[in-house]
């Protein structure tokens, strides 16, 4: 019997290069800006949670339709992230009796 | 902050490579930036990252950083690690006066450069290019950023105003400001003290700083905007016979009429006995009537409520 010595639920940089249909040189860059988030295994390769890949999905539109650099990326979607926190607990509180 | 380690400004180990440093930084500086968060705290930790990362990221300044510490800006450029530690250990220790002799030694380390600690070098020309060159990139003077902050106050204190010094730790370390609350405000207003807030660039003027009132819960009372609600307990026979009730408020006791009839939940409104309003019309009190039964009634009293019982045909169950 064997078992995986990774993470499967984790993808490594090939797979989730080809998940997202970026470069993986690309991807790089984009967890070197902290517009992913990604954790590093001992020898140095990357692994990425299954939400990054819709994460990857958004900076590329943000940056198809808004012309925004990756550093202005980083910024709006943080923000988008807080909006949408916020907007789940004003609509929670605006149920009746939630 | 220069007694601060830039890895620990930045949470990154001294052995981080650049790709680190710089991911490192770019969340920091979203997470912290004075226009993103409006905590005056954050001011001051996004210049601390923003220092630490005109270093670190800069491979040659890092090195210097690693080799001098904190005060590498002050160490000449040719100047070799392990004679700087001798340098500094000989100004610490020697009882003459530590610069004459420093410098004496400095000289012939360096050709055609005579440094004398706090002499020659021009320590605003160096840091002016850093700091000052950051904001001012293109832009001219720019205004400092509003900064926002909780100020808790007590239902008493929010009825009759108070004064209060906050110490805020921000961009240029701790600073007290004495503020006045105006008596009557709510949970959640907002109050503006102007010129308070982020430091601007080059001269322009400062953001101010809002406070915003969060109103602790009271034992007593409960606040909807400036109406205050209070709980009145009443006997059944009050309820049913109508009486007057002394409520307390936080600007002394207030005298409320029972009407006779009065069932459990009726709310009576006294006008204007609510929070103050310095610009309007003051909130209300509402008392809340709540019927409360002795849990041990004495022989008497069950004789008499049994005579009730027997005498009365009311029955509240019953739908018109």
């Amino acid at each position: 019997m064997t078992y995986a010595v990774v993470r499967t639920t984790e993808l490594d940089l090939d797979h989730f290069a080809a998940a997202t249909g970026m470069h993986p040189e690309l991807v790089r860059k984009f967890v070197t800006l902290g517009i992913l988030d990604a954790t590093c295994d001992p020898a140095g390769g990357l692994w990425f949670a299954p939400s990054q890949v819709a994460a990857a999905a958004r900076i590329q539109r943000l940056r198809a339709g808004f012309a925004l650099n990756y550093a202005a990326i980083g910024l709006v979607s943080d923000l988008l992230d807080r909006i949408a926190v916020l907007q789940t607990a004003l609509r929670r509180a605006r149920q009746p009796g939630g | 902050m220069a007694d601060r380690d830039f890895y620990q400004i930045l949470g990154v180990s001294r052995d981080a490579s650049q790709q680190d440093i710089q991911r490192a930084y770019r969340k920091l500086a979203r997470q912290y930036h004075p226009d993103v968060n409006s905590d005056p705290a954050a001011a001051e930790r996004f210049k601390d990252a923003s220092e630490a990362y005109d270093v670190l990221s800069d491979p040659k300044t890092r090195s210097r950083y690693d080799a001098f510490g904190p005060d590498f800006r002050q160490v000449p450029e040719d100047m070799d690690p392990q004679t700087w530690r001798r340098m500094q250990a000989g100004a610490r220790a020697g009882a003459r006066a530590g610069a004459g002799a420093s410098s004496g030694r400095a000289g012939p380390g360096g050709p055609g450069f005579s440094y004398t600690p706090g002499g020659d070098i021009d320590l605003d020309e160096l840091f002016g290019g850093l700091f000052g060159g950051r904001a001012g990139r293109g832009f001219g003077p720019v205004p400092g950023a509003d900064q926002t902050t909780d100020i808790r106050l007590t239902v008493e204190e929010a009825y009759h105003g108070t004064h209060r010094t906050i110490r805020l730790t921000g961009e240029d370390g701790t600073r007290t400001v004495d503020v006045t609350v105006p008596p009557g405000v709510t949970d959640g207003q907002r109050i503006r003290v102007a010129g308070q807030g982020g430091r601007g660039s080059d001269g322009a003027r400062s953001g101010d700083l809002y406070l915003v009132v969060r109103i602790a819960p009271h034992r007593l009372y409960r606040l909807e905007g400036r109406d205050l609600h209070v709980e009145l307990r009443l006997t059944p026979w009050e309820a049913a016979l109508g009486t007057a009730v002394a409520v307390p408020t936080p600007g002394g006791e207030a005298n409320v009429k029972v009407p006779a009839g009065t069932s459990c939940g009726r709310r009576l409104r006294l006008r204007g006995r609510g929070l103050p309003n310095t610009r309007g019309e003051p909130g209300d009190l509402f008392a809340e009537a709540k019927i409360m039964v002795p849990p041990r009634p004495t022989d008497a009293e069950r004789d008499l409520l049994e005579q009730l019982a027997a005498v009365s045909d009311f029955d509240p169950r019953r739908r018109e």
